[in-house]
């Protein structure tokens, strides 16, 4: 999968990149409009990060300039989030937004929403090592004992399946599992988190939910 | 063009002689009328005392020969050029006829008793005539006056009324605008008073005129504005001051620890601590810059929001759900009290509840209970927060609402909300034209949203 960076910030430019490498995503950086043009024109690319505020050619117009040929996804970053600005990038056919500052866990997410072509399968049974999760009958079973699990827990648990091996942020799960759509100041995900660990990986050996410090939580089976 | 001044002055002084010109014309003109009634009607009984007169000699003289002979009898009678008499036989005969104007013999109706009219002929002439029997003869005694000189009389004072009262209207005009000018001088004094008010000096006040009452209402809202304005600005600065302050705190966390930890070589373990103290911090900024920009949104006048119906206990509910787990941590059981339905943004009532709850939660004292209640009275939709703990000082209560306020300024617990949690509730409040309050004693803290039913 190949990206193409356009970010005339360096440093933001930089952690993109390296950071979607190691994620396994082959990445170009353009670090201004033209270039960004160019570039467009003569390779191919999967996904096209966006900064709206670019010198020589704003985003906006690259966006025009992308889409009278190409239909690549295109993930728009700005730092004013202001409705309009949303408004316009998706009216102009940009495929989803960040706001600045962003966390690096819900790019990496979008980046991977994007990519996956087509919608997303209608996934009902989830299996993680000895963890199964049964979306329609809300059954959860571990080494195959079975797990009561609330309501919220259950929801929670799925996301987490859902995304496996995805770093989710505590805004996300918020929002996923709450529908809290702002950045909330309490422990409460954490709080969740440990509840759900409780029952579902504390009882086992091998742990399946991790803290990664400082992004979120993630559910693997790490050896 | 401009037909209407800017100046009051001027404006004042038209009107004024609009009106003086109206009244002086209702005058002149009413006066000019009795004038003209009154000359009309001695001029008719004038007429009439010659036909008496007329009737009187012809009584005296034995024949209208003998009176014809004897002029003097009534050429000193009229003696003037606009008086004419008649005196006509049956046949139509002039036996007597005073003319010296030669007008033609008017023609006229029998009349037995003395009649007076207008004359039908071209020049204006008033006439009274009266039919008379002599032995045999009928005759017809006529009496008229020209009226031209009446009209010249009456012309020449018509005159002098427009004169007077175009002189009365300039005259009006000049005193009206000397007396507006006069009168506006305070308005003056207010506006240069006013012109000397500047962001620097908004604690001058205005002079309050207290023996203009409209003006004294005026410079007293003016004073009260000012007052206000001087509130708002003196909040925006000690705002922004609070908020560079705000900032640097996380700011020296971040470079005295990374200055610190590149002192010397450390372990990947010390960096990864670092780097995940510095995300900490970070956290903090960006949820604060996020709060900020919430508010400056909140708070613009046009702020749209997404007014809904709301079900108040599952809205409750949800919330309870999303505190659930931290409140059976702390020992607190959430009650769902809500009930009925509101008009409102549900995003931002839940914010703002969640706000509160949050609060509830963290002051409230273990094995008690956080109580969600809703209540309608008086067109105003009542949700509280209520925990119980330890009551917030009455000096706190007015300024809880204030961005970074803080109790206790020295607590800075990571999981507090920066200071802003309840100035967002606030604004949330303000944009639904509702507002907050709190009472905190020994029963307990309650936080109130008051939300006015008619806002929808």
């Amino acid at each position: 999968m190949r990206i193409l960076v356009v970010e005339d910030e360096v440093k933001t430019a930089d952690y993109l990149s390296k950071g979607l490498g190691e994620s396994g995503y082959r990445v170009d950086v353009a670090l201004n409009g033209l270039d960004g043009q160019h570039q467009v024109q003569e390779h191919e690319f999967d996904l096209i990060i966006l900064d709206v505020m670019l010198p020589g050619l704003d985003g906006w117009q690259l966006l025009q300039i992308i889409r009278r040929k190409l239909q690549t996804p295109v993930l728009f970053l700005t730092a004013r989030d202001a409705v309009e600005d949303r408004v316009k990038g998706l009216e102009l056919g940009a495929d989803d937004y960040l706001v600045k500052p962003f966390s690096y866990a819900e790019l990496l997410a979008r980046v991977r929403t994007l990519l996956r072509r087509g919608p997303p399968r209608e996934v009902e049974q989830f299996q993680v090592a000895d963890l199964h999760l049964d979306l329609l009958r809300r059954k959860v079973t571990r080494n195959g004992e079975r797990v009561t699990l609330t309501n919220k827990e259950f929801s929670l648990l799925h996301l987490l399946l859902s995304r496996e091996g995805e770093v989710l942020s505590r805004t996300l799960i918020a929002s996923h599992v709450w529908q809290m759509n702002f950045d909330s100041d309490t422990n409460v995900v954490d709080v969740a988190i440990r509840r759900l660990r409780a029952k579902v990986d504390d009882p086992y050996q091998l742990k399946l939910i991790h803290t990664v410090r400082g992004m979120g939580y993630m559910l693997e089976a790490q050896s | 063009m401009r037909l209407w001044p800017r100046a009051l002055s001027v404006r004042l002084a038209v009107m004024f002689a609009l009106v003086s010109t109206l009244l002086l014309g209702l005058i002149g003109f009413s006066l000019y009328q009795s004038l003209q009634r009154e000359i009309a009607w001695r001029d008719d009984q004038a007429l009439l005392g010659r036909l008496e007169r007329m009737q009187a000699l012809l009584d005296d003289s034995q024949s209208i020969e003998a009176l014809r002979s004897r002029p003097q009898l009534y050429e000193n009678m009229l003696g003037n050029r606009d008086s004419l008499l008649w005196i006509i036989d049956d046949a139509g005969q002039r036996l007597i006829e005073i003319n010296p104007t030669l007008m033609p013999l008017p023609v006229l109706p029998a009349a037995e008793r003395a009649t007076l009219g207008d004359s039908p002929s071209s020049e204006p002439l008033r006439l009274a005539w009266l039919d008379v029997t002599r032995g045999d003869r009928r005759l017809t005694l006529i009496a008229g006056k020209l009226l031209s000189e009446r009209e010249q009389m009456l012309a020449a004072y018509r005159l002098k009324l427009w004169l007077a009262l175009s002189v009365g209207a300039f005259l009006a005009f000049g005193f009206g605008w000397l007396v507006s000018l006069r009168g506006l001088q305070p308005v003056r004094q207010l506006a240069m008073r006013a012109a000397a008010i500047d962001v620097q000096h908004l604690y001058l006040r205005l002079d309050e005129f207290k023996d203009v009452s409209e003006l004294q209402a005026l410079s007293k809202a003016l004073n009260l504005m000012l007052a206000r304005l001087e509130d708002g600005f003196a909040q925006l600065s000690r705002f922004s001051e609070d908020l560079a302050h705000e900032m640097r705190t996380p700011l020296s966390n971040l470079m005295g620890h990374a200055q610190q930890t590149l002192a010397r070589p450390r372990s990947v373990d010390e960096y990864q601590n670092l780097l995940v103290s510095n995300l900490e911090e970070y956290d903090r900024l960006a949820r604060m810059i996020d709060s900020m920009l919430f508010l400056a949104r909140t708070e613009q006048v046009d702020a749209s929001i997404n007014r809904q119906l709301v079900d108040l206990h599952e809205l409750v509910e949800q919330l309870c759900e999303y505190f659930d787990g931290t409140a059976q941590e702390c020992a607190i059981e959430l009650i769902n009290k809500g009930s009925g339905t509101l008009v409102a943004d549900p995003q931002l009532v839940r914010r703002a509840l969640a706000n509160l709850l949050a609060n509830a939660l963290r002051y409230g004292i273990p094995d008690s209970a956080v109580t969600i209640s809703s209540s309608l009275y008086d067109g105003v939709v009542e949700i509280s927060v209520h925990n119980f703990g330890e009551p917030i000082a009455a000096e706190h209560l007015p300024r809880l609402f204030e961005r970074f306020y803080r109790c206790d300024p020295s607590r800075n617990q990571p999981d507090d909300s920066g200071g802003l949690g309840l100035a967002i509730v606030r604004s949330i409040m303000h944009a639904h034209g509702g507002q907050v309050r709190v009472t905190s004693t020994q029963a307990g803290t309650s936080f109130s949203l008051l939300f006015p039913l008619d806002s929808a």
